[in-house]
């Protein structure tokens, strides 16, 4: 290999056939005169514009345009090397990091000598040694195109807010579910917004056994296990749902505000006294009326109930993964889209009583498809209030337009999988940690299960990796109609 | 009355029984040579890279102004051409490194083939450009005709030689191996000068004739001029395809021209070429073989098709050099370094010398 051009930082590298270097390789350019070497990223491979290719193969082709067949007696064997030649590639190379004294800097300024620099690949445990990539809390994410096995720190996930984007069918949940075992098995707590109720099962190994995680995994199914008691509940949990989940206006709150403090301190605070308590209200009608309404919103979600002995409470669950941390798994699959605005409300309502109150250090929230449940007021909270609290969350979802701008520019880590539309590679190249060329160039061309890890686990130092199987059951697969 | 067939003439070069010294001394030679190098090798050198032929023309020219027109003979027909080229890799302190290829193109059926031979590649010098030349002829010919010229060539010279011998070598095989077919030429059937001795010219025509093939030579330019205007722009108004005789070309000791000279327009492109045929064929059999070679082959640029093809897979493409010079950095160790551009060196962007890009 040979160094061409240095454009900014990008770098323009030959190379011939026998040095295969594809997308996504790591290259070493060691100028040893300058006791430095850069650390660069294959973001595109192309032909090398080498002078007189296009005759070589226009001459093939006579008038006819039918492909002209004879015999080359080359009897100094030129041939093999016309191919060499021929066949150059070009490698489109982002600097990544200037190596000196084994210390690494996100320089790019200076300029090795384009005669003298040495190019070597440079495998990814180096690259992952050299950045120190390293901790007491490994996980594997899977395998690199070098053999050798991405191993990111649960650490780097702790206190960060991350998203996991690619097309349908790619490994997104895939992924999702290796990170909460994994964070599971460092004994954090995780929640999880269950969309498809395909993470129940993480108790779950392929052959239906279960496994390791299988105590620490709470299914937590709204309106089945999953039922609140009013007296159970802070006014300020209750006004978030009637307020964001169900839109009360003002002055009807104002009124709600009352009758729950009337009913608190006459120690009748469930259902049945507070649908008598709102029909009964002297006020104005459409008060009343508003209020009857968002009542029979919360009676008919199934969500609450004034029998004290039906009523998990999350606090539960947060107690038990407390210690040796587990998965809370909020299954929305069967929960329509109010009753899942509500449950949610509720849950986050309750995590950040539970942060704030210091009866949970920290949790790690996954939020699947959260603009099917968020409100739009939620995600800058999510991002900046909450992450104060301890929650730290990990949006999936295969829709990249559907989370904020201001989601992705302040994103620590993306694990990005396939996109093939332009657009949505558009929208994830607004992350403040990652640069447009390498998401566009990479991302586009990888397969499926294959993952494109960027931001703060890499030291942001994007790579690709297969993700490694799990011994999980799998439960998002989409039901198929032709399949026997 | 039966019309009588006969079995398609089959095209078999090169034949098992075919003398093929001369590849074989051309890479001998050309192995010999290089092993021969012990400097480093300039590239950017200061003469021309690309070597074309110069000819001297006799005068008094006239042009017949009636065009004999020409009906296309789809008669199967075989068509072969021949051409060559050579060109300078670089430039060592004692001499120059030259690569040599030619190519041979035939049409049958409308399906074109083709032999590529080379390239040879040659570090020729003023101690080493003798003995290769000479031993080369020798390789080639059984009665060596140079022996009436002085030593061998200039060695500027050398790299369009040792083209020429190859090409004559390329075009006595054709000569000795095509049976009742055309044979297209590249240049004129002018011979008398060093690297094309009248006998040896002869011989390759008389190969052809006893195999009932005819000799014609394409001209891509040609300085023959009726008066005082060239032969190929003096197009009558009649429609294409059509040949122009000339008359009164006297050739000048110790040229001879051994073919008879005509002007063709084969389509309606506004384009002519100089053709020159056998001066001993009869005229029916020329334009019997204009005829067939018009019915047989491509001609979209009013030039044959398979003519152009034997040019277009002999020249050396920019890739081929890259190749070629890597070849020789590899095998035999040669450093290739960068000389200074003189031109470019004193006088800037107004050096007019060699184009770099």
């Amino acid at each position: 290999m040979k160094l061409y051009k240095k454009e900014g930082n990008l770098l323009q590298i030959i190379s011939f056939h026998t040095e295969s270097a594809e997308k996504g390789d790591y290259l070493l350019v060691e100028d040893q005169d300058a006791a430095k070497a850069l650390i660069a990223q294959v973001i595109d491979v192309q032909f090398a514009a080498v002078p007189g290719v296009l005759e070589e193969l226009l001459r093939t082709l006579p008038d006819g345009g039918e492909s002209l067949q004879g015999e080359d007696i080359d009897p100094m064997e030129i041939a093999p090397h016309i191919t060499y030649i021929q066949d150059a590639s070009l490698l489109i190379c982002k600097i990544r990091a200037t190596l000196e004294n084994e210390m690494l800097s996100p320089s790019s300024s200076w300029l090795p000598s384009r005669s003298q620099s040495t190019i070597k690949k440079l495998s990814i445990p180096m690259l992952m040694k050299l950045a120190k990539v390293d901790g007491k809390l490994p996980i594997i994410l899977g395998g690199t195109k070098d053999s050798s096995l991405l191993t990111i720190d649960a650490s780097a996930i702790d206190g960060t807010l991350n998203i996991i984007t690619g097309k349908k069918g790619c490994g997104k949940s895939h992924l999702s579910k290796l990170l909460m075992v994994n964070l599971v098995g460092y004994k954090a707590t995780v929640v999880i917004f269950d969309l498809n109720g395909e993470y129940t099962s993480l108790g779950m190994s392929n052959d239906g056994k279960r496994n390791l995680y299988y105590d620490k995994i709470h299914t937590l199914a709204p309106g089945q296990n999953f039922k609140v008691a009013l007296e159970q509940l802070h006014l300020n949990t209750v006004m978030g749902i009637l307020v964001n989940a169900l839109h009360l206006p003002g002055t009807s709150a104002r009124e709600f505000r009352r009758i729950w403090k009337m009913l608190k301190e006459k120690g009748k605070l469930n259902m049945q006294e507070l649908g008598e308590a709102i029909r009964d209200l002297n006020c104005n009608q459409h008060v009343r009326d508003a209020l009857a309404s968002r009542f029979h919103s919360l009676a008919n979600s199934g969500f609450f109930t004034d029998c004290p002995g039906e009523a998990t409470l999350l606090d539960e669950s947060i107690l038990k993964s407390k210690d040796v941390g587990g998965a809370i798994v909020i299954n929305l699959k069967n929960t329509s889209n109010i009753d899942r605005q509500i449950v949610v409300e509720y849950a986050l309502g309750k995590l950040v009583d539970s942060l704030s109150n210091w009866k949970l250090k920290a949790v790690f929230l996954f939020a699947e498809e959260a603009h099917l449940y968020l409100r739009e007021t939620y995600w800058d909270d999510i991002v900046t209030r909450m992450r104060h609290f301890g929650i730290f969350t990990t949006f999936i979802t295969n829709q990249p337009d559907t989370i904020q701008e201001t989601i992705y520019r302040q994103a620590d880590n993306i694990f990005l999988f396939n996109f093939t539309n332009e657009h949505d590679l558009d929208v994830v190249s607004r992350a403040a940690r990652v640069d447009a060329e390498t998401v566009r160039s990479i991302a586009h061309d990888l397969p499926p299960h294959h993952c494109l890890t960027l931001g703060k686990v890499v030291s942001d130092f994007p790579i690709v990796a297969r993700v490694r199987a799990l011994d999980i059951k799998t439960m998002g697969e989409t039901r198929l109609f032709f399949k026997e | 009355m039966i019309e009588q067939y006969t079995t398609t003439n089959k095209y078999n070069f090169p034949q098992p029984t075919t003398d093929t010294t001369l590849p074989q001394r051309f890479l001998e030679q050309s192995l010999h040579s290089l092993r021969q190098v012990q400097q480093p090798f300039q590239l950017n050198p200061q003469t021309p890279q690309q070597f074309s032929p110069t000819e001297q023309y006799p005068s008094s020219i006239q042009l017949k102004p009636q065009p004999i027109p020409i009906k296309p003979d789809h008669q199967e027909t075989l068509i072969a051409a021949v051409d060559t080229s050579t060109i300078k890799i670089g430039e060592t302190a004692t001499g120059m490194i030259i690569a040599v290829r030619g190519a041979i193109t035939w049409c049958q059926n409308r399906a074109y083939k083709y032999t590529r031979l080379g390239p040879f590649i040659f570090h020729i010098t003023e101690e080493n450009k003798n003995a290769l030349y000479n031993t080369l002829e020798h390789a080639y010919f059984s009665t060596s005709y140079s022996s009436t010229h002085p030593s061998a060539p200039n060695i500027m010279q050398m790299p369009m030689r040792l083209a020429s011998l190859l090409e004559r070598w390329l075009q006595t095989m054709l000569a000795r191996t095509v049976n009742h077919g055309i044979i297209l030429f590249d240049g004129s059937l002018t011979s008398g000068t060093l690297d094309t001795p009248v006998q040896r010219l002869k011989e390759i025509l008389g190969y052809a004739r006893r195999n009932s093939s005819i000799v014609l030579a394409f001209s891509k330019a040609t300085t023959l001029r009726a008066n005082g205007i060239l032969i190929t722009e003096q197009l009558p108004n009649h429609d294409p395809p059509y040949l122009l005789e000339t008359m009164g070309i006297h050739s000048k000791p110790p040229l001879i021209l051994l073919g008879d000279v005509y002007v063709a327009r084969l389509n309606r492109a506004n384009l002519a070429f100089r053709v020159d045929v056998d001066k001993e064929t009869p005229i029916e059999q020329r334009m019997e073989a204009m005829q067939k070679l018009i019915g047989n082959d491509l001609y979209t640029q009013s030039y044959p098709e398979t003519l152009r093809l034997s040019h277009i897979l002999c020249t050396f493409t920019a890739n081929e050099v890259l190749a070629i010079k890597h070849f020789i950095t590899r095998k035999y160790g040669i450093q290739i370094i960068n000389r200074p551009d003189m031109h470019r060196l004193l006088f800037g962007p107004f050096g007019s010398g060699e184009i770099y890009t």
